[in-house]
């Protein structure tokens, strides 16, 4: 059988990720190199991919198993196995947008317009509660929208919410919490059900 | 749509549809008869329902998500139809309004497309083929065994020997959620915490809903309730039918065990699929190289019931793309032979098309040897002539 695939988010998580897998006695130092994509170590091969890949490499079976944030897992929709949350990575997803949208006022509003790096999670926030959104992907600096017109409201994640304060933000709602997640294919769960419960256990 | 791409529509394909044709279309048609020779064996005959049929009758018990990913469209009385989403429907109305009065059981295969307005995704096409079976009008442990029995005959009689099988039973969690009122919402999150195994969203949930001790601690460790058979002896059963559920799945593990199949089993209590209609046995075959299940089914005795006659059935299927992709994996990876040395037989076996590798590591016999395993390579030919056969079926 070929070695365990083990997919890590590139990013804030890719530290405090490589450190649990050297705790667990692999060799990873050649994964700070961010020009690497495939490692292999110790019997396991590791892929490091953009964050909001890792869920897909994990659902097609590319990979048995995977880290990434919970943000990017619920963003992808993707039907794995999420058992473990791992603490670190803690950041939240919220709305915001400028400060005289507090007191609910931005419910209100007709025609709101969203900008976001997360439209899946965003159109479920918004018709969810009855309100008709356009949504607006971008792939940056989501902060800028507001401030240039191109949405009223962004949806994205936050960790101090200084980001926000610097540009003239505030924070209305909060959609959920998020932080690093272990993740399993389904086959793999079933095809290689010791290596990865081995694996579950150490960590 | 953009501006490097103006081909009329007329030379098009809809996203979620293929052509096939040479070897593919070939390969489909292989596949295809060993299945149903397969399922003829065993005594199942063939079921050919309507490629559409009225939207009502398929919408029944199909559950929301099937519901929605169902193609409509009208006929000219202004009337819904739709096209078949999966084979379990029609032959349950089939059963149910015309066969329901036959000695039972029933069994019945089928071979042919259905249709899903998905998104395309890990294997998931909008035409796709299913080949199954329905073993209808019994529900004991020992139709559920020759249900699982059958779908792994199948895997093997089309070359994917590695497979293995999740096997769970829908009606524990039902049993375990019985008289809980609870909301559709919190009841949605609860199955989907579940199903996901995530474990601490699911602590969350049930500190939030305030269950008794018990209840609270047997759906709690659901998530962890995966592996050998020894999982039913930890299942907590706060009911009879609870505890019926998991007897049953000892009984059928135990038949299974009849045809030398139980190792290839893993129990898992936490599945519980999105389809409405199971009631019973839930199972999901996996084979290495493939992320995704190749065949899933389970027990359905209410969904006949819809058509008048009160008959317990147990079914599944095999996504044929799917297994055709697991033998593609397999085909790329997997020699036919490894050669010690290069010598007049490799030629001639490559000639007849056979894959043949040779060794360039001047490996020892035992490192060989295990490299010829790893492969799945089915025989290794060594420099003294002799030819040494692997028995790729116990890998």
């Amino acid at each position: 059988m070929a070695e365990l695939t083990i997919a890590l988010a590139k990013g804030r998580l890719l530290g405090p990720s490589i450190k649990i897998f050297e705790s667990l006695g692999y060799e990873l130092r050649d994964a700070r190199d961010s020009r690497k994509l495939v490692i292999a170590s110790n019997g396991a091969r590791f892929i490091l991919a953009k964050p909001m890949d890792v869920p897909i490499y994990v659902e097609y079976g590319a990979a048995d198993v995977g880290i990434v944030g919970q943000d990017a897992l619920r963003e992808s929709g993707t039907n794995v196995y999420e058992p473990l949350a791992l603490g670190y990575g803690a950041c939240r997803l919220v709305v915001a947008g400028k400060p005289e949208f507090q007191n609910a006022e931005w419910k209100m509003l007709a025609g709101l317009r969203v900008a976001t790096q997360y439209p899946r999670v965003t159109k479920q926030y918004f018709s969810a509660r009855g309100l008709s959104a356009e949504i607006i992907e971008v792939y940056g600096s989501v902060e800028l929208a507001p401030m240039v017109g191109l949405a009223d409201l962004i949806v994205d994640v936050v960790d101090t919410g200084r980001t926000l304060r610097e540009n003239g933000l505030v924070e209305l709602d909060e959609i959920f919490k998020s932080q690093a997640a272990f993740i399993v294919n389904r086959a793999a769960h079933t095809l290689r059900a010791n290596e990865i419960r081995e694996l579950m256990e150490k960590m | 749509m953009g501006v490097m791409i103006s081909q009329p529509l007329d030379k098009q394909l809809p996203h979620g549809v293929a052509d096939l044709f040479f070897n593919d279309a070939a390969r489909k048609r292989t596949v295809e008869r060993a299945l149903a020779e397969t399922f003829a064996r065993w005594g199942y005959s063939e079921i050919i329902p309507p490629m559409f049929e009225y939207h009502e009758s398929l919408a029944a018990e199909a559950g929301p998500q099937l519901r929605e990913e169902m193609y409509r469209f009208f006929d000219r009385d202004g009337r819904t139809l739709a096209l078949r989403a999966d084979f379990t429907i029609p032959t349950a109305r089939i059963v149910g309004t015309k066969l329901f009065d036959r000695a039972m059981p029933l069994r019945f295969f089928y071979i042919g497309s259905v249709f899903r307005y998905e998104e395309p995704q890990a294997g998931v096409r909008r035409e796709f083929t299913q080949a199954g079976v329905e073993l209808i009008g019994a529900n004991t442990a020992d139709a559920d065994a020759e249900a699982i029995a059958l779908a792994m005959t199948a895997l093997r009689a089309i070359g994917l020997n590695d497979f293995r099988f999740t096997l769970s039973n829908a009606a524990y969690l039902l049993a375990t959620l019985r008289d809980l009122a609870l909301t559709e919402a919190d009841d949605a999150a609860l199955r989907d915490a579940i199903r996901r195994k995530n474990a601490p969203a699911l602590a969350q949930l049930l500190d939030a809903l305030k269950l008794d001790a018990t209840r609270q601690r047997a759906l709690a460790q659901l998530p962890s309730l995966w592996g050998n058979a020894d999982v039913l002896g930890r299942a907590i059963c706060i009911n009879d039918d609870a505890h019926a559920t998991i007897e049953r799945l000892r009984a059928v593990v135990a038949r299974l065990a009849q045809f030398g199949l139980a190792d290839f089993v893993t129990l898992d209590l936490a599945e519980n699929r999105n389809m409405a209609y199971y009631t019973g046995i839930l199972f999901e075959g996996f084979v290495q190289g493939l992320g995704f299940a190749v065949a899933s089914g389970g027990r359905y005795d209410n969904l006949i019931a819809h058509f008048g006659h009160n008959i317990p059935a147990v079914g599944f299927a095999i996504g044929v793309e799917r297994v055709m992709m697991a033998q593609r994996a397999r085909a790329s990876i997997a020699p036919d032979v490894i050669a010690q040395v290069y010598d007049a037989r490799v030629e001639q076996a490559r000639a007849r098309g056979q894959i043949v590798e040779v060794d360039v590591l001047n490996r020892d016999d035992a490192a060989l040897r295990e490299y010829a395993r790893v492969r799945g390579a089915r025989a290794i030919w060594w420099r003294d002539g002799h030819v040494e056969r692997l028995d790729t079926d116990k890998r």
